[in-house]
Parts: structure tokens; sequence; C-alpha cells
């Protein structure tokens, strides 16, 4: 019989008494639903009153029917409840769209219910109940909300935000209750609310998904199952879906063994993966983690790295000395080598506190010990506490912050117990164990890596020195803000390459530095020298204190400077100097030092936790000084990093709404931002109260917390206040830090925030468009994006000097080792960046810019990338500090150099067994010119301004004109030339480059040449242009930048074998033959040795060809201390206290112009 | 009625045709230049092209080379003969004109071939030819060929399931359905093969709102509508419209449609102010000239109904139309008999244009009006007369009995035709004195409403724009340019005055 046409007799046949005349027009109605659904759906009353009629026969064929009209009705949570108490007639197996709709409606309530019964983390089971709290706040106005952030115990005490993500469901958001989660699931009546089924229909639910993921494994769509399952946060789910992979990879058999082996590796992979960029509330993640953990731990052969990740993330230092310990044992070489990766990476992603933690319970080494365990560190944590313990502390320390805080005291107040718990692990047996605990230790403290990244740096800078004598030329010395931005242009340009050589060279023009500018070029020191602990201290003995009877032997300044430089060479490193510099700032009364000594101790002490250190800093606070004031709240949070120390917060509060000082202020707003840094939800209330301020400077605290707190997370949340702060905040501050912290936020999505502030970069408020640069370069930093070039283009023509000078350093950062291969605007930018730095008519805020643009965009060296994530996708704590401290330079342009902390070496360096660095080669798939340097400036473009500065300086008119257009034309020759492609002539610029570069050692000079002799030899340029070959090969310890990476791969049948995919940095080599002998590549850097106290440290390994540069150097040194000490008593030696109106010109100055 | 309106249906889509690619082309020049559009519209993920290719499917179907050109496209769009989609589609033209492509254009063939061997061809590009074949096929009444065509053709569409195809699905339902129609037994009877048309419409109707797929979802919700009303299934029309929602963001063609054929279910179920008001705003938004004339006829037709069923007289105006002035006139002499009220005038006009009415679906309602000419007379009458007897009612009003004229009188005042009251006694019907409407809020409603209709036109009409992307930074850039000029103008005034100087020096030293 064909379709029906009407249903209006069946659907007449429904109200007769006989049941099976309901029941077969149930059947035929059921049969041809799609057609007549609009007659029926007139009297679904009437077939639900038959599915609820106990006694009818066909009761699950009624409550199908009324499911499929509710379906046709676009009622699909009706639909899905009916089609549940379908039982056997809803068959899911038949993929009809009616199935497909329904099932989709089953997930979505299976994940919404589950959500709702699983909210397991211990965060999430009082979020009830703060919720409350929150909002008795927020009713109370935001008067009341300021006045209990003062009250020092209301605000903080039971702050436990609810976590609020894209995974979370709650809508009761104490920032904006209109926000919608991610995607349908978050928004409100997207779902019947869970708790009104009833538990038949949650059965049948249950019974449903149940069957969907049993097919779903049978397929070998574990993907499908663990998305749904970390959704709904079911982790036995998750756990199933795992086993199930790996059992079903066993039951394979040894055939397929080899193609089903990365299955299970991949769906870790994919786990950790969501887990670490989807997953957004810190309690559901920890979980996740742990979960891995647990199970990786019983995988017979574990992916160590993918524990490391896991272990850093959820602070579990047992668990990684365990793994370390274990792997020791074993003794092996591939274990010894994979011990030692793994401690490269727990160096690389782990703050120092968690690191030391893990040292500890590592068998103790006579050797070591002082230096692992250093005095005052009262930070030794139970290391008894075993992982459970932790785990739960981690997750408690949101909502519990008062009672970690005690139980950290507790802690500290038991350490000398638990310590000499540590102290009877029993010692290493073997002297290989001994050995190999102690290189462990070596790599864990970042010595290794450290050193490793100075050598490389040292070893391959390909600094452009006539860039720089170029910039020192164009910009008049005796205008503070010119001497700064070339300071810092030098500094920058040989961040951590430990070549010092253009202060030695340029003694007059350093003479010129006064006051601050003398603090900033002391302090460039240490940029210069970053990393080189073993020589740090000796170099900068000159301008250092002296002690506190004869503090006034050196200017005040150069000593300030030189304690942040120590504390710079030291970054995030300190168990040398802390207690020097500790000493140093508490003996000095002097405000300068303390202001330097501040920085110092904050750089050096990043993270540590130290409350002595703390209290010492607050000390200095209270006396009230504008000048150590700034830094002392800096250096505050610094110490105090991401430990959301309720105590220190509400000190700093406390004292912020005390004082009077505009500057102490922002000081410790700053702080208060970086001790919530990565805390996210944890911050929430902080954030909160630091907006509803009146005090703007407090709320560009606030706005910056929301940064540090969210950065990397992408999270909407923070998104949607930042854009919603940057265009109705009443402060100028206040708006240009939201856009910027745009960049925070959003720095793992590079790709996303050109568009984001597409608008905002054409505001009206220049701050607006500043902070849209700024974002931009934040964000996209070493990218090259097209499309955030090209956004700033244009803006480095802005009516407004700073816009323009925020447009080029951003535009420095995002083409940080780009080239004309990579990115043609390169050239063209770079060669803008020259003329303006020249070009007379510009204002002196954007040639300052210009001047850091072009130190940034050679950082390290050509050498550095600015990257604010580490290789294996962690936020790179140290680099964000930096940044974030960086973007200050507004206010202070100290703080300039903190852009240094995110200067990353991008090189692959392989290590052996010994932690040496063996010669062998790796092999690039690419062309040579991909990843090759930029040309290297021609010598003639030097000429150019020097001719055109003397022109400006002849006297008579007459002259003057002439010359003028003399000049002009030569210009426009120069220009003429500038632009033919800077193709290195060979032989020259190399001649050049030795001539000037005297620190250079002959043997490093060949090295580098066999090492580019295949790769990018100044001869090979010509061949380039003919045709390259795809595909050649690179010496150890080479350049390789973070795109290039995936180009790179080892030579398979060679001696060396590296333990894990490459990445950038130290990569652990598996020496195959272990018994022929090696040949190593030289160490360059150890060798340079520039002491410049008249005690020349003899070096102990072998002689030394630059021993008489050394030397040359050292007396450059010392030439060099002598201006910086001296000169400022010759000059104003009455001076002695610094006043602060030269504190405040600088600000105007910058404000002003 | 049906045949009336297929025409006028089809035309709505050529209503832009002057915006189309230049007439001068060869029409297998524009199929193949609307491969391109197609593609630009996949790659860039953009209706417009889509539909800007199938504007121009009305200046083919023109051409009497339609045939040949939609055989070159399908050889350009797939070189190979075996391909199973290029058979399909050949399969449907004219035998003559493929045997005589071939014998032509072998050799060109060959060698597109090898250069396309495994190109994958996009199914919109397909799709597009499908739909022309339709065309063709519809405009050489091969109705059942294209019937058998057609329910294969919107079966694959549906299951590609991809936005981009969304516009050339919705006119693949249409032309399906259009050939259904043409199948004997022809609608009114229930034997039709429409019927057998319409699960498959609700299922495309139900995939659309599912897939958010505005067009088809429009497009099957008025071919479902008509499907209906064709077969006098208004009740099942009336539930349709009940239980679904019509798409906002449909075309504006679809929207005449659907209101049309919502102002004919109205009009049906004696709603007559609500089927007012969708038939003006159908009538108002239909396009009044050009090919679509046709449904612009019908619907005007269908509202002149109306509103003399409401009780009022359409604007002499309506009448003078030049679109309208011929097709109306049927009309034009009804509303005639009921202005004046003249029932003896109203039934001759009713008998003379029956077969007209019949045709155009109005006729059921027409004989509804009888009533209403009476009342008009009434009307008349009162207005007319302040006191006029029964008696001179039936009369004037060819009323056989006193008591019908009672009867009619009374219906009429309850209705608030009239204003008047009944003097039962003296067998009177008495005027209530006008009333001054200006004295009234009946100005200002009148006015207000016209207000609201002009400020909804504005609104869709501001909805409609497009705004070019990055317009704006072009101005930006033009500004930086003029700052950048006056940058210089100042520094040559600078200069210059430095100049000036000179000059005067040079003067000194000269003397």
């Amino acid at each position: 019989m064909v379709a029906l046409t009407s249903a209006a007799g069946l659907v007449g046949f429904l109200s007769e008494p006989d049941s099976t005349l309901q029941a077969f027009a149930l059947e035929r109605l059921n049969d041809d639903i799609d057609s007549v659904w609009t007659e029926v759906s007139g009297s679904i009353g009437q077939i639900e009153a038959l599915y609820e009629d106990s006694s009818f026969s066909h009761r699950e064929l009624a409550a199908l029917v009324v499911s499929k009209v509710y379906y046709q009705l676009q009622e699909y949570n009706l639909s899905m409840e009916f089609a549940l108490n379908a039982g056997k007639h809803f068959n899911i197996d038949q993929g009809g769209e009616y199935e497909q709709t329904i099932l989709t409606k089953c997930i979505d309530t299976y994940i919404a219910l589950c959500a709702l019964h699983n909210p397991t983390s211990p965060m999430s089971k009082d979020r009830r109940q703060s919720n409350d709290f929150d909002y008795k706040q927020t009713a109370d106005g935001p008067a009341n909300a300021t006045a209990s952030m003062s009250s020092p115990i209301t605000p903080f005490s039971q702050s436990a935000l609810p976590s609020k993500s894209l995974l979370s469901r709650d809508e009761d958001n104490s920032w904006e209750p209109s926000a919608p989660g991610g995607g349908n699931a978050g928004v409100p009546g997207a779902h019947p609310h869970p708790l009104t089924l009833t538990s038949h229909v949650k059965k049948s639910l249950q019974n449903v998904v149940r069957s969907l993921f049993e097919s779903c494994y049978k397929e070998g769509a574990y993907r499908q199952v663990v998305g749904i399952a970390v959704e709904a946060r079911n982790m036995d789910i998750l756990r199933e879906a795992i086993l199930r992979a790996s059992q079903d990879e066993k039951s394979k058999g040894k055939k397929a063994a080899v193609a089903g082996a990365g299955q299970m590796e991949d769906l870790m992979d994919y786990v950790l993966d969501i887990c670490m960029n989807v997953v957004q509330e810190r309690g559901l993640r920890n979980e996740i983690l742990q979960l891995i953990l647990d199970l990786l731990n019983d995988i017979p052969s574990p992916d160590y790295f993918a524990i490391a990740r896991c272990v850093v993330y959820l602070d579990q230092h047992t668990m990684a000395s365990d793994m370390l310990k274990k792997l020791i044992q074993k003794g092996d070489g591939r274990s010894l080598s994979i011990a030692y990766q793994l401690s490269f990476d727990l160096y690389e992603n782990g703050t120092q506190e968690f690191l030391q933690k893990v040292m500890e319970e590592l068998p103790e080494t006579e050797d070591t010990e002082k230096t692992v365990l250093p005095p005052n560190m009262g930070q030794t944590r139970a290391p008894a506490t075993d992982s459970d313990a932790t785990a739960n502390e981690e997750d408690n320390d949101n909502s519990a912050e008062s009672e970690q805080l005690l139980s950290e005291l507790q802690d500290n107040a038991g350490s000398t117990s638990t310590v000499v718990a540590s102290r009877t692990k029993p010692q290493p047996q073997s002297e290989d164990e001994k050995k190999a605990v102690t290189s462990v230790k070596t790599i864990m403290r970042g010595t290794k890596s450290i050193e490793l990244n100075l050598e490389f740096l040292f070893r391959s800078s390909k600094s452009d020195k006539a860039i720089l004598n170029k910039i020192r030329d164009s910009l008049e010395a005796r205008n503070s803000i010119f001497h700064t931005s070339v300071t810092f242009a030098n500094a920058f340009m040989y961040a951590g390459t430990t070549i010092d050589t253009f202060f030695r060279d340029n003694l007059e023009w350093l003479g010129k530095a006064v006051n601050w500018s003398k603090f900033t070029a002391t302090a460039a020191l240490g940029v210069i020298h970053r990393g080189n602990l073993g020589q740090g201290q000796k170099l900068l003995e000159p301008y250092l204190p002296k002690g506190p009877h004869d503090s006034s032997t050196g200017s005040s300044y150069s000593q300030g400077g030189s304690l942040y430089a120590l504390g710079l060479i030291y970054t995030n490193h300190g168990t040398h100097v802390l207690d020097y510099l500790r000493r140093s700032f508490k003996s000095t009364s002097e405000e300068v030092v303390q202001h330097g000594g501040a920085l110092g101790i904050g750089v050096a002490g990043m993270a540590t936790g130290n409350e002595d250190i703390y209290d010492e800093l607050k000390n200095v606070l209270y006396s009230d000084s504008a000048i150590n004031g700034e830094a002392v709240g800096l250096s505050m949070g610094l110490v105090m990093l991401g430990t959301g120390n309720v105590k220190a917060l509400e000190d700093m509060i406390q004292y912020a709404h005390d004082t009077q000082h505009e500057k102490i202020v922002r000081g410790l707003a700053m702080g208060m931002a970086l001790i919530m840094y990565a805390r996210q939800e944890a911050a929430d209330e902080l954030i909160n109260g630091l907006l509803d301020d009146a005090d703007p400077a407090l709320r560009y605290g606030g706005i910056l917390t929301v940064a540090l707190a969210y950065c990397g997370s992408g999270s909407n949340k923070a998104v949607r206040k930042l854009l919603h702060v940057a265009v109705s905040d009443v402060s100028d501050d206040v708006r240009r830090i939201a856009v910027m912290s745009l960049g925070f936020v959003l720095f793992r999505k590079p790709g996303s925030v050109p568009r984001m502030v597409e608008l905002l970069s054409e505001s009206y408020n220049p701050h607006v468009r500043y902070g849209a640069t700024m974002a931009l370069g934040i964000a996209c930093a070493g990218t090259g994006l097209d499309e955030a070039i090209d956004l700033l283009e244009p803006m480095m023509k802005d009516s407004v000097d700073f816009v323009r000078q925020g447009a080029l350093i951003s535009l420095a950062m995002i083409m940080v080792q780009q080239n004309e291969a990579m990115n043609p605007k390169v050239t063209q930018i770079r060669k803008q960046l020259q003329k303006m730095v020249g070009d007379r008519h510009e204002d002196a805020m954007a040639k300052f810019g210009c001047a850091i643009a072009l130190g940034i965009i050679d950082a390290g060296g050509r050498n550095c990338t600015i990257g604010l994530q580490t290789q294996t996708g962690n936020l790179n704590m140290e680099a964000i500090v930096g940044m974030a401290v960086f973007t200050q330079y507004w206010y202070w342009f100290p703080f300039t150099h903190f852009l240094s902390l995110s200067f990353t070496p991008t090189h692959i360096t392989g290590v052996d067994g010994d932690l040496e660095i063996p010669s062998f080669k790796f092999h690039s798939n690419t062309r040579p010119s991909m990843f090759d340097y930029p040309p290297e400036q021609e010598v003639k473009t030097e000429e150019a301004p020097e001719k055109v500065k003397t022109a400006v300086l002849s006297t008579t008119a007459q002259a003057k004109r002439r010359q003028a257009a003399k000049a002009r034309r030569e210009r426009g020759e120069s220009m003429e030339v500038d632009p033919t492609p800077t193709t290195p002539k060979p032989d020259g610029a190399d001649v050049d480059k030795m001539d000037e570069d005297t620190n250079v050692v002959e043997t490093g000079k060949e090295g580098e040449e066999k090492a580019d002799g295949e790769t990018s030899a100044p001869g090979s340029t010509k061949k380039k242009a003919e045709k390259e070959k795809v595909g050649y090969e690179l010496e150890n310890m080479s350049r390789v930048l973070p795109g290039q990476i995936r180009y790179v791969s080892f030579p398979g049948e060679g001696r060396y074998q590296p333990v894990k995919k490459p990445t950038g940095g130290p990569i652990l080599l598996f020496d195959t033959q272990p018994d022929e002998p090696k040949s190593l590549l030289e160490l360059k850097a150890k060798k340079k040795t520039a002491p410049p106290a008249p005690t020349a440290n003899g070096n102990t390994v072998g002689p030394a060809p630059g021993a008489g540069n050394a030397d040359q150097g050292a007396a450059g040194a010392r030439a060099a201390a002598g201006v910086l000490t001296t000169v400022d008593e010759d000059d104003e030696g009455g001076e002695e206290a610094p006043c602060p109106e030269a504190f405040d010109v600088e600000d105007d100055e910058e404000m002003e112009g | 009625m049906a045949d009336k309106m297929d025409v006028d249906a089809v035309s709505g889509a050529r209503e832009e045709e002057t915006v189309g690619p230049a007439p001068d082309l060869p029409p297998e020049r524009i199929i193949i230049n609307n491969f391109d559009l197609i593609r630009q519209a996949v790659d860039a993920f953009d209706s417009r092209f889509i539909l800007r290719a199938l504007r121009s499917i009305s200046t083919l179907r023109k051409s009497d080379k339609f045939a040949e050109a939609i055989v070159q496209g399908v050889r350009t769009a797939f070189p190979k003969p075996t391909m199973g989609a290029r058979k399909v589609l050949e399969d449907m033209l004219p035998e003559n004109v493929t045997a005589m492509q071939n014998g032509t254009s072998s050799s060109g063939e060959d060698k597109k071939r090898d250069g396309s061997t495994e190109e994958q061809q996009l199914p919109e590009i397909w799709a597009y030819l499908g739909i022309l074949v339709q065309v063709y096929l519809y405009d050489s009444q091969q109705f059942q060929d294209g019937a058998d065509f057609s329910t294969n053709f919107v079966e694959k569409i549906r299951s590609w399931n991809r936005r981009t195809l969304d516009q050339i699905g919705a006119k693949a339902y249409f032309y399906y359905s259009l050939f259904h129609e043409s199948l004997d037994p022809k609608p009114p009877s229930k034997q039709s093969p429409v019927i057998e048309v319409r699960p498959k419409l609700l299922a495309a109707l139900r995939s659309a709102v599912l897939r958010k797929d505005n067009d088809t979802q429009a497009a099957a919700t008025v071919l479902l509508l008509r499907n209906y009303i064709i077969t006098a299934d208004i009740t099942q029309a009336d539930l349709l419209v009940a239980q679904t929602q019509f798409p906002s963001a449909a075309s504006n063609n679809q929207v005449c449609r659907y209101l049309y054929y919502l102002g004919r279910i109205r009009a049906i179920q004696l709603a007559y102010t609500e089927a007012h008001d969708h038939l003006e705003s159908a009538t108002r938004k239909s396009p009044t000239a050009g090919p679509a004339v046709g449904f612009y006829q019908q619907s005007m037709k269908l509202l002149i109904v109306v509103e003399l069923l409401m009780g009022d007289i359409p604007e002499r105006s309506v009448f003078r139309q030049p679109a309208l002035e011929t097709a109306l006139y049927p009309y034009f002499k009804l509303v005639q008999a009921v202005r004046v009220g003249d029932l003896q005038a109203f039934l001759r006009c009713v008998t003379n244009n029956e077969g007209q009415f019949r045709k155009d679906g109005t006729y059921t309602l027409i004989l509804r009006l009888r009533q209403n000419v009476i009342k008009t007379g009434v009307r008349m009458l009162s207005l007319s007369y302040s006191r006029i007897s029964l008696r001179d009612i039936c009369t004037r009003l060819h009323i056989s009995s006193e008591e019908s004229a009672e009867y009619i009188t009374a219906k009429a005042i309850r209705d608030g035709v009239i204003e008047a009251t009944l003097d039962h006694q003296n067998g009177h019907m008495v005027t209530n004195p006008q009333r001054d409407a200006y004295s009234t809020t009946e100005p200002s409603e009148a006015f207000h409403a016209r207000i609201e209709a002009l400020l909804n036109l504005r609104d869709e009409c501001v909805m409609a724009m497009r705004y070019p992307m990055n317009k704006h930074r072009q101005e930006l850039s033009e500004a930086a340019k003029a700052r950048e000029r006056e940058k210089e103008l100042a520094k040559e005034i600078i200069e210059g005055e430095g100049d000036d100087a000179d000059g005067d020096e040079g003067g000194f030293e000269g003397m």
C-alpha cells in the first residue's frame, strides 16, 4: 500500500476503546510518521496517555511515535526522553537522521549528566558554597567589594572560585553572568536538566551510550570515546578506553605489532594534547594527568618523556625522582641517556622549587650536597609527603589557600626532621651510579643547559657590528633616552654571547652615561653575560658595591646596575649569588643600590617562594621610598612568582592602599600579578577586587593579573574581560594594558590575535593602538606571521610617536630570526628600521623604539628567538615573566632588560652519555637558504650617515645649502646602493669581522668555517642563485630554527642515536660504539676568559690561543669599569641622593614625547 | 490555476536576469564561466557566487541552442565519456545533439582528457549542470523523463550534505515538484503523483532543518504548502504552517511565495484580516514588472477578493497599472458590482467569468461575496438615507421579503458594517449620525500602520546591504598619504624659508 495521504482516520482509531485498534493505528502511524506528523501532532497528548497507561500492551511503540513527533516538532529533548523509553523499538543502529539526532542528543545529555555527577575534583566540591559567597559579595556592590579587598582577611581566606572554563558548565559566573560556555554544551536550556530525568531514562541513556562506546571500540575509534569521556569528566570511561586500546593492540598479536604499535602512543599523545591544550580547568586537568600517569606506569616500556610532562605539571617530585632513580639503577647506557634527557626536560619545564625537591630525593653525593641545599632556604618541604598528598594539595590549593599556607608553615617547621630523613637515604652503591647522580643533578640545576646555550651563542654569534655602530652614530649620546636606547640595542644584540666589545671599544661614548643611563649601561653587562655562571661575579667585580663600610667608592648608579646585572646573569638560577645579593641589598641604604639589588634578587630568586627574602624586601618597602619601592614591589612578586601566596597578597594590597607613591602602587600591582602567574581561576577573586578599585594603577595590576594568571590559556572568559576593559575603562593606561594582555592570553594561538585586534588597531585612542601593536608582538613573537605584519606595517607611519614605537618593537619581535626566504618582507623592514633610526625628523620616542627593534631583530647574535612556550609546549615561565616586565618599560626604561629573559637560543645540541658534545652531523631536509642567517650589512651603508652628519654640522649658510643638496643627492645614491640584495662578499666581510671581533678566538673562526662549510658558507651564496639542493648536513650544536625542526632528521645508521624525537635544545645521544674514541667539539666559551680582576683565572682546559685576547679584553673591561664607576663622581660628585626629579623626568619625557 | 502559478513561480527566478552576464555571450560560454563562479563559491564558502551562476539560467533557456550548450558544458566539466556523472546527464539530452557534438569536438576532447584524467569534479558543478538539464526537460515538455531524473537528482544532492549545494538543492526540489505536478492525472485529482512527492519533501524539510540549510528549508516549506493547496488539503497545510518555522533568512522570492500561500490558507479559513496582511506583504515584496509579473497579478487578484470580503473596496488606481490592467479586468467588473451593491450585476459578472475565476482559484471565495454585496448595498443606503423603510430596502436591493431585509440589516448592524438602529414598529432603519473620523484615533492609527510598514521596509533594506571588507582600510591609507604630503609640505616650507634667506644674502653679496 502506498503512503498515507491523511492520518485523520488513524488518529481517530486512537480514541477507540479497543486496544488492538489502537495498537494497529500506532503501528501504521509509526511507519508513515514522516509524512503525516503534522496531523498526529494534534493528538500527541492522546498517544502520551497511551504510553503512560501501564495496561496498554504497546506502550513502547507509543513512546517511539511520540518521540518521532517531537523530533519533527524540533523538541529534541522530549524526543530523546521518549526515545529512551521506547526500549527495543528505538534502534540506534539504523543510520537515519532521526536516530542520529537522538544519539547526538543522548551524548550531550550524557556529558551534562556525568559532568554534574562527577565533580570529583575537590575544587569543584565546594563550588556551591563559594558561589554563595561570591554572590553576596557582588550583590553588595563594588564599593563594598573594594572595602573587603582592603580588609586583610575576608577576600582571600575562602577564595575558591568555581572553575569556569571551556569545559565547565556552570553559568553563574562571578565575572559576567551571561558568559556562554564553549559550544552548544554550555548554553543553558540546551539540555534537559539532567536531574529531572527519571532513573529509568537515565539507565537507558547509559545503555545507549554504552553500546555506542562498544561500537567505537570495535571500530578502533578510541579517540571519540576519549573525547566524550574527557568532556564528561568521566575518568572511568577514559581509563577503560585507554586500557581497551592497549589490550586491543596486544590481542592483535605480533604480526600487527609493527603497524599497531603507534596506536597506543598516538592515543596517549592525543589525550595529553587535549589535556594540556583544550581542558582549561585545572582540577580536571590534574585528574586526567594523574590518570595518565597511573596508566603510563603500568605499561612495560613507558614513554618517559610523556610522564615527565605530567609529573612537572602535577608537581609530583617524588615520582620524578623515583623515575630517575630507577633509570640510574638500570645503569646501561641507554637508560642513563634517557635519565639525562629527562633531567633536561625537567629543567626546561620545572620551577626552581620543583627541581630542588627532586634533587633532594636523589641519593646523596658528597660533592653536590652543599650546593643542593643552600643555607637559609627554608623551602625544603617534606619529601616524605607522598605523591597523593601533594597531588591533593595541588588540587586543594585553590580552594583553601589559607590551609595550604598553614600546611606549608608546618612543613617548614618540620623541615629539619624531614631533611634528616632524606639524608638517611642509602648512598649510591657503585661509582658509576654516583657519577650518574652527579650528572643528573648538574643538569637539573640547569648548569649544563645554560652552559650549552652560552657555548652555542658565543660560538655562532653573527651580530652585525655595522648596524650597532650606525645606531650609535645616528643617535646623540648626550640625550639620555638615546644613550639608553643604544645600550639596549647593544645588550639585545649580544644577549648571552658574552661579547661585550662594544662597550670596550666605545669608552668615550660610554662616558656620556650619567645617572640612570649609567645604571642601565651597567645592567646591560648582565644581559650580555647572561648565563655566564662561571665568571659572572668576577666579571662584575669592579662595579659591585664593595661592602657596607666603603659603599661610597663607586657611583651608586653603577653599583645598583651591577647588582641588577648580577641578577640577570644568574636568572632563575640564583643558588650561587642570592646570598651575595641579599647581603648587598641589606647592607646598603643607598636607594639606587637598593633598587638595583631588589631587581637582582627578584630575577635571580625567581619563583623560589623564599619567605626570608620576601620579608627582607618587605622591610625595605615599608621605608616608603618611591625609587626603591617600585623595584621592591616587583621583586616581591618575582620571588613569590606563581605561588598564589595569600599572606603576601594581603600585605601588598594593604600597602598599595596605604602608600602615596604611584610608583610603589604600580610596582606592587605588578608584583601581585606575578604572584598569580598561571593560577587561572584561583586568581579570579583578586582580579575582581583589583578591577573594582578606584585607583587606575591597581586596575592596571588587575588586568596584568588576568594576563599572567591566564597566560597561554586562550580562555574565552579572560579574553572577553580584557576586550571589555579595553574599550570601557576611563584610564588610558588600563586600556593599553588590557589590549596588550590579549597577547599574553592568546600566545598559543598566534593566528587568532591579528583578527582580534584588527579593529582595536584602528582605534582613535593611541594608547589602544599601542596596546594592539604590543599584543601582536607578544603573541606572534618569532612567527613571522603575515597577517600580523600586514597590520603593523601601516602603523609604522602612525601619527602618534609611541604607536610607531610599539609597531617597530613588535615588528622586530615578530621578525626575529626570519630571513628573506621565509618572509620576503623582512629585508624591507630591516631597511626601514635603519632608515628611521637615522632620520632627523623622526621623534625621539620612535627612534628609541627603532633602536630597540634593531636590537631585538638580531637578538643574541641572531641565534635567539622569542618563545613564550618551551619546545614541548609548556609555558616558559621565565620568558613570560620577562615579557610581562618588559612591557613596563613604558614607565621605567631599565625594565627593558627583562626582555632578554624571553630570548631562547635556537639550536640542537647532541650530548653524549658523558655530557660531552661529540662531533657528529645530522640532516636537515630543506634548502640551505631556507633557514639561513640574514645577510650581513654591507660596510658601505655605514658611511652614509656619517656624511649626512658632517653636512649637518657645517656652518655657513651657503655651504649648508649646497652641502645639504649634495647630501640629499648622496643619500639618494646610498639608497640606491642599499636595496641591492646584500650578498656578502665572502672575503671582505670575513676579514672585516675578524678585525673587529677581538674576542673571537682563532680556532673558533676555523670551527665556524668548518661548520659553515657545507651549509651557509659565504661562497655558497653564489651557488644559491643557480640551483639549491634540498637537504644538507648540519654539525652538532648548530642553529636550528623552530620552524626547521620538523625537517631535521638523524642519520639512522650513525654512531649516535637520539633518545627522543628531535626538538630544540639539548638532546641526549646514545653512543652505539662506546668503545671507540670520540671526537669532541671544542668548547670555546669556556676558554674565553674575561677576568676583569687582576687575578686572571688560569683555565684548566688546554692551551688557550685566545689567552692574549683575553688579556686584551681584560684591559678593555678595566677601562670600561673605570669609566662607569668614576665618571659620575667627576661630573656630579656632590650628588648624594639621586633626586626623584631625575627619575620623573624620563617618565615625563616618555609620556609627553 | 496550477498552470498559471507554474509560470509565475518559474519566472520568479528570472526576475534579476538583466543583472546577469552580458547576453551576447554564447550560451556555452556562459555555462563555462559559471563553473568558475561556482568554484569560487566553494573556495570562498560564499553562496553569493552560486546565486549569480543560477541567475543566468533564464538567459540560457531562451537561447535556441540550449541543449547544445548544456552538452558543451558537460563535456568541459567531464571530459571522459566513461564518467558516470556525465552519462547520467547526457542520457537526458536529445541524442542528435550529443551525437553531433561527439563528431565535432572529439579531437579537442582527446587533448583535454590527458590533462585531467583523474581530476575530481566538484559536486556543485555537476548539480548545476543537473539543474540545467531539468530546465531543458521542462521547457521541452518531457515531464515523465524529468520526473524520473529529478527523483534521482534530489536524492543525490541530499546525500552529499554540503552547504555550498544548498541553493542548487533548493532549485532542484522546485523542478522536482514541478515535474510531478505536470504529470497526469493533474493535481486536483487525489490520484495525482503530486501526493507521492510529499514524503520526500517532508524528509527534505527535516534534513534541511537539521542541517540548518535555510534555502532548502524555505523551498521545501513553500513547495509543501503548494502541494497541499493544489489538492485542497487545507487542513494539512494549516497544520504544517503551525508546526514549522519559516526561516527568517530565506530569500525574498521564497518569502513572497510563502506569504502568498499563507494568505490563501487564511482566506479559505475565513481569517480575512490575517489573509489581507499576508497578501499585502506578498504583493509589496514581489516584483511588479519583468517576467515575474505573473506572480504579482496572481497575488493581486487574491488580494482584491480578500479586500472585498473584508468589506473594503480596492482603489481604482490598482486597476490602471499597466501590468495589471488586462489581467484584472474581470475583477474590475466584480469590484464595480460589489461597490454599488448591485446583486444582479454581481451574479452576472460571476457567471460570465466563471472560467477565469476557477482558473485563478478564487471562484469559491468570490461566491462568498454575495453576502458582502448585500451588505455593501445596505451600507450605501445607510449612507444616503438617515432613515429608510425596510420595504424600500427590499426594492432597492432586490430582496424578496421584508423579513430577510430586516435580517440582513440586523446582521450588518451587528457586524459593524453600518451604524444604525432598527425601528421594528415602523419598519424603519434609522442611521446614526456620522461621527467625525478625525476626532477619533483612526487617522493616526492608519498613519502609524503606514509608517510601520515603511520602517520595516527600511530595516529589511539595511539588513540586505552588503559591506565590502576592508573598505575602510583604503580610506585609512589615503589619510596616511595625506598626512605624509602635509609633512613634506611643511618640510618644504621650512627649507624654502632657508632658501629665501640665502637668496637675500646672495643679493647682498651681489650688490
